[in-house]
């Protein structure tokens, strides 16, 4: 099948904001990605773009020595307890960033038509379940992909109204067939 | 706008994630107080401005942050390897001569 | 129905009219029309005026190469009427419903135009006249050449309202981009697309197919030419091909990325909400397939610029395409084979064809024989040397050519002259790629030769002609081009009936027995360049076609040389003595045809233009209605007017607020980096010139970062929260600067720290509290934090929380009065900002914006980094010698701090000044001399960097760099300025409460 979208007349795609989570900077070294991993309660993936999950904490792998950790807004202090507890043996740096950034969803028919019209790179090749930090217009995203369809945009706090104004615009367009 | 390989992330990315950072494999002083104003002049300011095959440093700024080296042609602007900071220059009459 | 159309001829739709104006004038074309179709069809030639000579002109071609049919439109009158664009070209222009249509370059009319006079001054006009004309006297270049150039030259007018179209823009990503979807560019997409691969076809004109479109006699497959052509595209969409039409590449840059111009709505009756007019997109393939075809070169004779003189292949567009007959009555003049089947296509329409001329001793025999069945006179070996006709051509003289002599010429009525020169393959967007041509002598034409990029040429764009070559080609390429890409690839065969193969020569300008000096054989016709013009340049001593064509502007029009780049370098190679190649090409540059400035802007203009960060406070300071100030991407209050307030009186009051009780301040943009890890205290020691080693946890210092050169490149608090934790914050435009310097530094030279950084700029809003009351308004909202002097000296870090906020909380002062920074999570900024208005009611506490936050740290000499330096001051410059860690041995710059040039004496320093007359505020960027009466050009000293009015103080103060400035304590120095010179004396820098009183509270 193509990816490619002849017929958009009619398509549909949404694009929302979505309420806040508890978001950490993970950065640590080789040596004791286990201890954090165990310490999460999730391994750290390995691969730049790589995401994986246990219970309610998201792991995305952002850099080859850093992690997005996401989870409910609940389980913030608990994560912050659980990597203090490992500090002295595993050094790390845990920030916490939950207001950095915004996060929108952009999804349906159309929603990779959208994508395109900010997103430089060549999503065909982004998978449903990878996550990886790009830009969208001049604003620098973390761009999840959920699934064939569906995008996340974490964007930092200032820089979201702009990305937001032209996902609109877009929007726009392709429900007018453009 | 080009496309550059990240040794990173291991994929070949548009420009638009880059950041160019100057040449590469001009290593800061281990004692900076121990050099001439000649030495430090040169490790400031002095470049090889290359027409050619140059190493160079890039940063993927707005994907996984590694700084990291290239070797590019400064005439036709082509990418001919990159490799991670720290890596030796790449010996590129070994890999020629292994083609 | 005008004379001209022909019943059920065309792609038109002869049952749908659509109704036009052309200078006023209503027209009716057809559905499918172009704007030169639709007048044509009414017996319009002429359609505007060259650039010098204001000749009259008609179109030479049929699609967007065309030099002179360039016009004004614009939409009809209503709501979204207007939308006036000059230089529309009348031959690509889709005819809409109520398009408003005039000409360009005439005055009063078109039929009667004064600036015509040039043509009869065209010896004054000669190639390099603008180098030759207007050298002197100087006084005229401004009041006279200059008014009067600007005038008289040009084609169509600026449009004088703001856009209101939008513009769009994508990026794509595909296997194949095939671009021209003519004989070659359909076969290549299709063997693409039946290997796999995702393709995408795409081509400037309203429907694909080419040079097809204009050949419905050609057989393919045992079908007719356009039920082939639908069957192709039936395919085509089946397999998943994104086609595009109306769609022009416009450039070719590295790595197969090529810009397609998509225009979207200026073909149709009326505007559809929220389209955009048109879409630029960024295309990255995997393999390239160009098939952009040929043009057609006109000849060069004298008079072949009339009305009437078009391109056969014109002609033939025109009619096949389009059901519209050229003229009544045709004179046919070639070197190449294509022009005979125009002339027999009109023929068989109904145009008499009054003679083919052909520059060629002897020609096919099936075409002559061709000819014969149809009565046409044929004349070979013969050139044209005149032609008449005021506004519309009505004769044209030839002559036999015997033995390279022009024998007795005679003329032959006609009312269109169709030429045909031969064809030049299309290699613009191959040559911005750096691909190299190499010249043909047999086709007398440049061929691709190398390319650097994944990409195939095909068809007549590589030299091929006849549909058959053109279509197997095609096969061939989207075949190559599949393999390319690892994917297998079908071999196919097609079958051509009635092709039109040919052949030609090439020619200079045609030979003539009349006057070359005075002969007006142009060879650009847009920027009225003749043949003589290029002989003169080439004697005046231009020997590089590049310099030919920028002495004479051949090829430098609208049309980019794609009708004169040839026949130029034909006639000046002739002339300079030596083969083509020799003499060159000029560089094709993008974009292959004008393209609009909204293109390229895309959605970057309006609120879209650029991002503006706003703070989470700023929706507060717009109800209150502040002044705003861009501080690099951000937009900051700048201050907070009363009513009747300037800016001037709401500064003084905001300045007098806070010093008198207590101020509030959006700090929110301060930029902030958590430095964490292990090594942190390490990395702050190499990275800042201070110490921090002994700094304790909840202080906070005041930092200074060098360039490695030992320059100031940010300043900023940092406080300490934990023994391996370091709460950085930078200047409000150096944030990511420094962060990125900083990882420069963390991740090349120091991979073995274990220290890890992160931007928190807008992970915390940031609120600033100055001034005596600044504790009481504070202490009562804290929770978890002892606030007394004792317990939070100045120049220290907390976390505690603020109005039940979690907060980081440093007590440090940019204004000299005890002050406070509350930094809570951003989404809690405004809820913060709202508690303090609050608590704060009673202290009268006041809003103040950067302005007053400027005007209270000069006050107090604090420096803002890029304003009181500029990349060249160095620490002790600044008098921030003091922040130097004496015991250090390393940092970032120290080095450089022993530099020749910044130990020597007669740097510029940082002092204060007071003018004389305190009344009088210096302007920022004054130069500031000793004595004003030296001669000039005078000596200056420095400049002033920060100038205030200090209500504080009563009067004016200012900060300057100047030469030594230190020991010139007292001195008295000189500031001219436009309203006179200014004396004022040097100081220290810091005007108020220089003991620090304030602090210790």
């Amino acid at each position: 099948m193509t990816l490619h979208d002849r017929d958009l007349h009619g398509a549909t795609v949404t694009i929302e904001e979505i309420p806040p989570v508890a978001r950490f900077s993970l950065r640590v070294r080789d040596k004791d990605r286990a201890a954090a991993g165990a310490a999460l309660g999730v391994d750290l993936p390995d691969r730049v773009g790589d995401r994986a999950a246990s219970g309610d904490r998201t792991l995305v792998c952002l850099g080859p020595d850093e992690w997005l950790v996401t989870a409910p807004e609940q389980a913030r202090d608990g994560i912050v307890r659980d990597m203090a507890a490992i500090r002295d043996g595993a050094p790390h740096s845990l920030t916490d960033i939950s207001d950095r950034e915004i996060t929108f969803r952009v999804a349906g028919p159309a929603a990779l038509t959208l994508m395109t019209i900010g997103c430089p790179r060549d999503l065909r090749r982004l998978e449903p379940g990878r996550a990886v930090r790009t830009v969208f217009d001049t604003a620098q995203i973390v761009l999840w992909r959920d699934g064939p369809d569906s995008f996340r945009l974490d964007v930092w706090r200032s820089f979201a109204p702009h990305v937001r104004s032209l996902l609109e615009i877009g929007r726009k367009e392709i429900a007018a067939g453009f | 706008m080009l496309l550059i390989h990240c040794p990173y992330c291991d994929e070949t990315l548009p420009e638009l994630e880059f950041a160019y950072a100057g040449e590469a494999h001009i290593d800061r002083p281990a004692d900076p107080a121990s050099l001439s104003d000649e030495e430090w002049r040169d490790y400031l300011f002095i470049r090889s401005n290359v027409k050619g095959t140059h190493a160079e440093r890039w940063r993927h700024i707005h994907g996984c942050a590694r700084f990291f080296n290239a070797l590019r042609d400064t005439v036709s602007d082509e990418f001919i390897t990159t490799y991670p900071a720290g890596q030796a220059r790449p010996d590129l009459t070994i890999k020629e001569a292994a083609e | 129905m005008s004379r001209f159309r022909v019943q059920g001829k065309g792609r038109v739709r002869h049952d749908a009219p659509v109704g036009f104006t052309f200078d006023g004038r209503a027209y009716d074309g057809l559905r499918g029309d172009t704007v030169a179709s639709a007048l044509l069809a009414n017996g319009v030639h002429l359609m505007g005026r060259s650039f010098k000579y204001h000749r009259p002109r008609g179109p030479v071609c049929a699609g967007t190469e065309e030099p002179n049919a360039l016009v004004g439109t614009s939409r009809d009158g209503g709501a979204k009427g207007g939308r006036f664009e000059p230089n529309t070209r009348a031959t690509a222009q889709e005819l809409r419903q109520g398009l408003t249509v005039e000409s360009q370059n005439r005055l009063p009319s078109l039929k009667f135009d004064v600036g015509a006079v040039n043509d009869r001054l065209y010896m004054l006009f000669s190639a390099g006249f603008y180098y030759k004309t207007f050298m002197w006297p100087r006084s005229f270049w401004d009041r006279v050449y200059e008014p009067v150039i600007r005038a008289a030259a040009g084609l169509g007018k600026a449009p004088d309202t703001v856009d209101p179209d939008r513009y769009a823009s994508r990026y794509l990503h595909t296997d194949v981009l095939v671009v021209g979807a003519g004989p070659a560019g359909l076969t290549a997409a299709l063997a693409a697309a039946r290997s796999g691969a995702e393709v995408t076809l795409v081509d400037e004109h309203a429907e694909m197919g080419g040079a097809l479109l204009s050949d419905p006699g050609v057989g393919i497959d045992g079908m007719p030419a356009w039920d082939w052509i639908a069957a192709q595209l039936d395919e085509l969409d089946r397999l998943g091909v994104r086609r595009m039409t109306r769609t022009t590449a416009i450039g070719y840059y590295h790595q197969n990325m090529v810009g397609l111009c998509e225009r979207l709505t200026d073909h149709l009756d009326t505007l559809p909400d929220d389209a955009p007019r048109e879409r630029m997109w960024r295309v990255r393939a995997g393999h390239v397939v160009l098939a952009q075809g040929a043009l057609e070169k006109p000849l060069v004779f004298d008079g072949n610029d009339r009305p009437g003189v078009m391109l056969a292949g014109a002609a033939q567009t025109y009619l096949n395409r389009y059901g519209v007959r050229v003229g009544d009555l045709a004179v046919v003049v070639t070197s190449h084979d294509s022009a005979w089947h125009a002339a027999f296509d009109l023929a068989d329409a109904g145009t008499r064809i009054a003679a083919i001329v052909d520059t060629r001793a002897s020609v096919r025999a099936d075409l002559t024989e061709a000819a014969a069945r149809r009565g046409i006179r044929v004349l070979a070996s013969h050139t044209v040397t005149a032609t008449w006709g005021r506004l519309r051509v009505k004769s044209v003289r030839v002559a036999p050519v015997r033995d390279g002599k022009v024998q007795g010429g005679y003329r032959i009525d006609c009312d269109c002259l169709l030429m045909c020169g031969g064809w030049t393959p299309s290699l613009h967007l191959f040559s911005h790629t750096k691909g190299t041509l190499r010249w043909d002598d047999v086709q007398q034409a440049f061929l691709p030769d190398r390319s650097v990029e994944a990409c195939q040429i095909a068809g007549a764009g590589r030299g091929l002609w006849g549909y058959e070559a053109a279509l197997r080609d095609g096969i061939a390429a989207g075949n190559a081009a599949a393999e390319a890409l690892g994917r297998d690839a079908q071999d196919s065969a097609v079958l051509v009936a009635n092709d039109r193969t040919g052949s030609g020569v090439s020619h200079k300008e045609l030979p003539t027995d009349g006057d070359p000096n005075r002969a007006r054989a142009f060879v650009d016709f847009q920027n009225d360049v003749t043949a003589k013009d290029i002989r003169l340049a080439v004697r005046e001593g231009m020997r590089s076609i590049e310099h030919v064509k920028r002495y004479t502007t051949n090829g430098m029009a609208t049309d980019q040389g794609k009708m004169s780049n040839v026949n130029g370098l034909m006639i000046a190679s002739d002339a300079v003595g030596k083969a083509p190649p020799q003499v060159g090409l000029t560089t094709f540059r993008p974009p292959y045809t004008p393209t609009t400035f909204g293109t390229f802007a895309g959605y970057h203009r309006g609120g879209q233009f650029e991002v503006t960060r706003k703070t989470p406070i700023d929706a507060w300071a717009e109800a209150h209605g502040a002044a705003f100030e861009p501080v690099s991407l951000w937009r900051r209050a700048w201050y907070f007017p009363q009513a009747g307030e300037d800016m001037h009186a709401a500064v003084a009051r905001e300045c007098l607020a806070t010093r008198r009780s207590v101020g509030i301040f959006d700090a929110s943009t301060l930029g902030k980096i958590e430095v964490s890890g292990p090594d942190a205290v390490e990395f702050m020691n190499r990275m800042y010139t201070n110490p921090w080693t002994k700094l304790g946890i909840g202080r906070c210092r005041y930092g200074v970062l060098l360039g490695e050169d030992g320059y100031i490149r940010d300043d900023g608090v940092i406080g300490r929260l934990r023994d391996d934790l370091f709460h950085v914050t930078t200047t409000t435009g150096g944030a990511a600067r420094v962060l990125a310097m900083m990882e420069d530094y963390l991740q090349t030279e120091w991979p073995d720290l274990d220290v890890w950084l992160t931007s928190t700029t807008e992970q915390w809003a940031t609120v600033a509290l100055n001034g005596p009351d600044a504790r009481k308004v504070l202490a009562p909202l804290v929770e978890g934090q002892d606030m007394s002097a004792e317990a939070l000296p100045h120049m220290s870090v907390a976390e505690c929380t603020v109005a039940g906020i979690p907060a980081r909380l440093f007590r440090l002062s940019f204004t000299g009065e005890l002050g406070f920074e509350i930094n809570v999570p951003a989404r809690h900024g405004l809820r913060l900002w709202e508690a303090l208005m609050q608590a704060g009611a009673d202290y009268d506490i006041c809003p103040y914006g950067t302005e007053t936050m400027h005007v209270l740290r000069a006050e107090k000499g604090f420096i803002i980094v890029g304003q009181d330096t500029d990349g060249t001051v160095a620490p002790d410059d600044a008098n921030l010698g003091w922040a130097i860690g004496k015991a250090k041995t390393d940092f970032v710059g120290m080095r450089s701090l022993r530099r020749p040039d910044l130990v020597a004496k007669g740097r510029k320093q940082l002092v204060g000044l007071l003018t004389e007359d305190g009344a009088v505020r210096l302007e920022e960027g004054a130069q500031i001399v000793a004595d004003p009466d030296q001669p000039k050009p005078m000596k200056m000293l420095g400049h002033v960097t920060s100038s205030y009015s200090s209500a504080t103080l009563g009067r004016s103060i200012a900060m300057a760099l100047i030469e030594g400035g230190r020991d010139m304590d007292g001195q008295i120095v000189h500031v001219p300025m436009p309203d006179g010179v200014h004396k004022a004396r040097i100081t220290s820098t810091n005007f108020y409460d220089p003991e620090g009183e304030r602090l210790k509270v």
